[in-house]
């Protein structure tokens, strides 16, 4: 599904990754951890074609979406869940979603999204015609969340979506990461919260200061003393 | 009876500066572009239906036939010529400002620094008027006002209801998110602005419809229509036709009842205390912004 080859990224002069090597198969979810500011939603980012200062590939199914340019990487079957939620506060929360499957090849199965988004978020069918900024953080974010699988993705890139919420409203992001999953999704997670983030994913990442520094099963990864020290700073 | 007349007629006038304000509200707020050149395009708008008319016989309002898919393209060039150059909103205010007095030069030069009215026998609305009971109004601003309603009800329910709208509303809040989902910004901003200077054709029409026009009439339409976008909410359609309206209303009723030279002070005056107690224009609500 997903293959970064040997990543580098930049912001202006001050290179933010190097070499990073990562991979996601096909309906696999694959976590990303890290101390701040290590990287990770510059990583996703460039996945995402926000961020375009790289060298290296960037491979969606054997195309290599660095050179795409950035609004047609959605053809490519990515679809982002940025940090932040970062909704349109001044569109309803039906209009955030229908946005979600601008893209050509998405708006055919709108309807069909719509249904399956508001039965995933009740909530959001409920609110349909609220705006969104008006909504709460965790509804915010199963918003930002509905709008990117409008998108019909095959792999959704998920930054840090637990960020900011409540602990029921967290169980409720998870869950619904488990759903999209099963659903033949693949997803990479950007987490703050580890052992959560290893208990729904397959395999794992350590990014720090710019590299991967561990990797491995999830079972592996949530004994490893390496990922305590470079996360959780124990 | 004659305030009311003229409330009423100043209403009407409203319309025609909805229809100039209109393009630039939308550009202004979706691309971030303050386009000044916008008034440059209504004043060629306006002697272009002038020397169609007269000197090739067309009907005035049909001139948009030939000068809304020319101004399209004039446009959406230039928002091209913008989007290469990386011209910033202040920068833009600058740019186009300095296009705006060519525009105006290039067309004294063409045209004369002469008053331009189509004759009557060419232009058969200038002459005509309409009454609605005990009112009577000049055909070319109830024509005017008829634009402005369609014009400004079309580009709401686009807005809101198409596609193409939501992409732009979209594009307006978070131009990278926006991107992420799929929407061009290139392409998107092209046709938003091409469609904005073929409003500004439309405005010239309806301008040279009822007034004569010098190369340099356009400063005095800055204040009046900047102040319809900002009081209508920048970016905001339906905003527009209602400032346009209050505007026009204002204006006519002091000019009537107290002196036509105090209009521009009391109308700027209620102007700014409208914008102490809605910053974001009369129809944004706090907060939404
Ligand atoms: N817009 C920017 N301009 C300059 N440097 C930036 C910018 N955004 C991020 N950086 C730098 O790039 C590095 C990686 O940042 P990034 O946001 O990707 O980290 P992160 O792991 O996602 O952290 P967090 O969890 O805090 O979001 C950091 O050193 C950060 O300071």
């Amino acid at each position: 599904m997903l293959e970064v080859r040997d990543l580098e990224a930049w912001y202006l002069q001050a290179q933010a990754l190097w070499g990073v090597d990562l991979s996601v198969a096909d309906g696999e979810v694959v976590c990303l951890v890290g101390p701040n500011g290590a990287g990770k939603s510059t990583l996703v980012k460039a996945i995402a074609g926000l961020h375009r200062s790289t060298r290296g590939t960037i491979a969606v199914d054997g195309v290599d979406v660095a050179r795409v340019a950035a609004h047609r990487v959605g053809d490519h079957g990515v679809a982002l869940v940025p940090e932040g939620r970062r909704v349109f506060a001044r569109m309803s929360v039906h209009d955030n979603l229908v946005l979600g499957a601008y893209r050509r090849g998405a708006r055919s199965g709108l309807d069909a999204g719509l249904a399956r988004v508001h039965e995933l978020f009740p909530r959001l069918a409920e609110r349909s015609a609220q705006l969104a900024g008006s909504l709460s953080g965790g509804e915010q974010q199963m918003l930002a969340i509905g709008r990117a699988l409008l998108a019909q993705p095959r792999l959704l890139l998920m930054d840090e979506p637990s960020l900011g919420l409540a602990p029921v409203v967290v169980d409720e992001v998870f869950d619904a990461i488990r759903t999209i999953n099963a659903d033949g999704v693949s997803v990479l997670l950007v987490e703050q919260d580890v052992e959560r983030a290893l208990e729904v994913s397959a395999r794992g990442y350590v990014l720090a200061e710019g590299r991967i520094v561990a990797s491995g099963s999830a079972a592996e990864l949530t004994g490893s003393a390496l990922v305590r020290r470079s996360v959780l700073g124990l | 009876m004659t305030t009311l007349q003229a409330a009423l007629s100043g209403a009407l006038v409203g319309g025609m500066f909805a229809v100039m304000a209109a393009g630039l509200s939308l550009t202004w707020g979706m691309l971030r572009v303050i386009n000044l050149a916008h008034f440059g395009l209504i004043l060629v708008g306006a002697y272009l239906t002038f020397e169609l008319a007269t000197s090739w016989g067309i009907d005035p309002i049909l001139t948009i036939v030939l000068t809304v898919p020319l101004m399209f393209l004039v446009g959406a060039g230039l928002q091209w010529a913008f989007d290469r150059l990386g011209v910033e909103e202040f920068a833009s205010l600058l740019v186009s400002f300095g296009l705006l007095i060519i525009v105006m030069q290039t067309v004294s030069n063409v045209w004369s620094a002469d008053f331009q009215r189509m004759p009557g026998d060419v232009n058969p609305y200038a002459t005509q008027s309409v009454s609605l009971g005990r009112f009577v109004f000049p055909a070319p601003t109830l024509i005017a006002f008829v634009f402005a309603v369609v014009i400004v009800v079309t580009a709401d329910q686009v807005l809101r209801r198409t596609f193409a709208g939501r992409a732009l509303r979209a594009f307006a809040e978070d131009r990278a998110v926006a991107s992420a989902f799929g929407i061009d910004h290139r392409r998107l901003g092209m046709v938003l602005a091409g469609l904005s200077a073929a409003s500004a054709a439309v405005a010239g029409m309806l301008f040279a419809l009822g007034n004569a026009v010098t190369p340099s009439t356009p400063f005095e339409w800055i204040g009046v229509v900047f102040a319809v976008v900002i009081l209508g909410g920048i970016g905001q359609v339906g905003g527009v036709l209602l400032a346009g309206v209050l505007v026009g209303t204002l204006s006519a009723v002091v000019s009537a009842t107290w002196s036509p030279a105090l209009s521009p002070l009391v109308l700027f005056s209620a102007i700014i205390l409208a914008l102490l107690f809605r910053p974001y224009g009369l129809l944004t609500v706090r907060g939404a912004r």
